[in-house]
């Protein structure tokens, strides 16, 4: 074979992959009856955001949301198997079936709900200031500035808000909410604009710095529900109906104030209606 | 499966991606000439250096390439600061990058310095060749053939290798990937145009590179 015919027959064959790689393929999200049929439901669950979910000493994934999944896989009567995902995998996780609905601090946006359905809300998502104490960095106003630097986790609700509300400000993108919260107290970032709901538990490792946390009802509540692939409706209508029954009863206020040290900051009202 | 790919979602999203890559050039290039220099020298010392130096240089190149590059830019970015050094996301990933690119680049650097043969600079010097005669016409001509190849091939390496930059906050292509990702959740649209702009990046460069080593080196390098 000639060079050129190789290159020619190595171009195809990536091409090829390539579009084998971004070409849907026949597996798709699993209805209601499939589930229930296979005995099992598949949950996914991001551990990079404690304690929603997170890895315990056991190396267990644990925390609020794989305590919830094991509440919702008993009212269905088939066993869990959580898988964990990341920011990128997890829509492609849900519309090609390898998960039934992911969990992870979806919160609901316009934007997002052109590509994944969403069940009614499961928690609520209060926003505040996070800053080192005494710093006056407890406003808006007062973040934005040029010489304030705001540590953000990537792909959080907050960053758009940020870029309209507090355009001034120098804002540091990390990976996850350990890195943002270590950034801020050495130094690197003076404060975070983002969830509040979780900072008690996250603040636990840097009890050495006194923190300021000041809520901002400015930016109004978000409310996170399952992510279910789009036109899953068999599905989703069923959960539905079981976080009714689990908000009814109880259940979720309770995981909340277990794994979050405190009760959920606004109350989700449920209705029977959906 | 039950998604549509609607590319049209996130094609406006292409231009913040591109200037993304231009930073991602940009990082593989400064990280790549540091690594460069820091090779160079480094398996000069390994070559012809005394004892205690080249042990030195030897624990510096064992160190990192027996570390992954993750852990030493996280090391530079977030324990360097409990010492009191801190330093911006850019500086900490480029750091980071040059001194495992120098570690690479050493003994990439020292197999190039082995391959020369004893008996070229022994024609030269019989010819009468000058030290920088012997240099340029004698030395410099082997050692570019014998290294450019594994050269080019570290350049594109450091070029992929700056994705690691997005953990630090640097908004370099991947970080920007995951960025617009979060914003529209499109990820097999925005991913696969992520793959396509790193393609064509890498095949830019490896063009560039291999041009660039006809014209210096006069290196066979494939063009195409």
């Amino acid at each position: 074979m000639t060079d050129r015919r190789r290159l020619f027959v190595g171009g195809a064959a990536a091409a090829a992959a390539g579009a084998a790689l971004v070409t849907p393929t026949a597996a798709s999200a699993r209805p209601l009856e499939d589930v229930l049929r296979s005995q099992e439901l598949r949950v996914g669950v991001n551990p990079t955001l404690p304690p929603r979910a997170l890895f315990n000493e056991r190396n267990q994934i644990d925390g609020f949301e794989p305590e919830l999944a094991a509440a919702i896989a008993q009212k269905l009567g088939v066993r869990l198997a959580l898988q964990a995902v990341g920011s990128p995998d997890r829509i492609p996780m849900v519309a090609s079936g390898r998960i039934d609905f992911v969990m992870g601090a979806m919160s609901r946006t316009s934007e997002r709900a052109k590509i994944i359905d969403y069940t009614v809300p499961v928690h609520s998502e209060n926003y505040g200031i996070l800053s080192v104490a005494g710093r006056g960095l407890t406003t808006l106003e007062a973040l934005n500035r040029p010489e304030v630097t705001l540590a953000q986790v990537r792909g959080t609700t907050a960053i758009p808000y940020i870029a309209r509300v507090i355009p001034r400000a120098q804002v540091l993108l990390l990976d996850n909410y350990p890195d943002r919260n270590r950034a801020i107290a050495q130094g690197r970032a003076q404060a975070s604009f983002d969830g509040v709901d979780a900072v008690r538990f996250a603040l636990r490792p840097f009890n050495q710095v006194q923190w300021d946390v000041t809520a901002v009802p400015e930016f109004g509540v978000t409310y996170s529900g399952l992510g279910v692939a789009k036109n899953n409706h068999s599905l989703r209508n069923w959960l539905n109906i079981a976080l009714y029954e689990l908000h009814n009863d109880g259940t979720i206020e309770r995981l909340w104030e277990k794994w979050f040290d405190g009760p959920m900051l606004t109350k989700v009202p449920h209705s029977p209606f959906f | 499966m039950s998604y549509s790919l609607i590319y049209s979602q996130v094609t406006g999203h292409i231009p913040y991606l591109l200037a993304g890559a231009w930073l991602t050039l940009q990082l593989a290039a400064i990280s790549f000439v540091v690594g460069w220099v820091i090779g160079l020298f480094n398996a000069t010392i390994l070559s012809y250096g005394p004892r205690g130096a080249r042990w030195f240089v030897q624990g510096y190149v064992t160190f990192f390439i027996n570390t992954p590059l993750l852990v030493q830019v996280f090391f530079i970015f977030f324990v360097l600061p409990e010492a009191g050094i801190l330093l911006s996301p850019y500086a900490a990933v480029a750091i980071g990058m040059s001194l495992n690119a120098g570690a690479y680049l050493t003994e990439i650097q020292r197999a190039g310095f082995a391959s020369l043969r004893r008996a070229e600079i022994d024609a030269a010097t019989a010819m009468g060749f000058s030290l920088p005669q012997m240099v340029w016409y004698v030395i410099v001509p082997h050692i570019a053939k014998a290294l450019y190849p594994p050269l080019a091939n570290q350049f594109i390496i450091q070029v992929m290798t700056t994705s690691i930059a997005a953990i630090f906050a640097v908004e370099e292509l991947t970080g920007r990937a995951y960025n617009v990702n979060s914003l529209t959740f499109r990820s097999l649209e925005v991913f696969s145009i992520t793959a396509v702009i790193y393609i064509a990046l890498t095949l830019v460069c490896s063009l560039a590179l291999a041009l660039i080593g006809r014209w210096l080196f006069r290196v066979q390098a494939k063009v195409i």
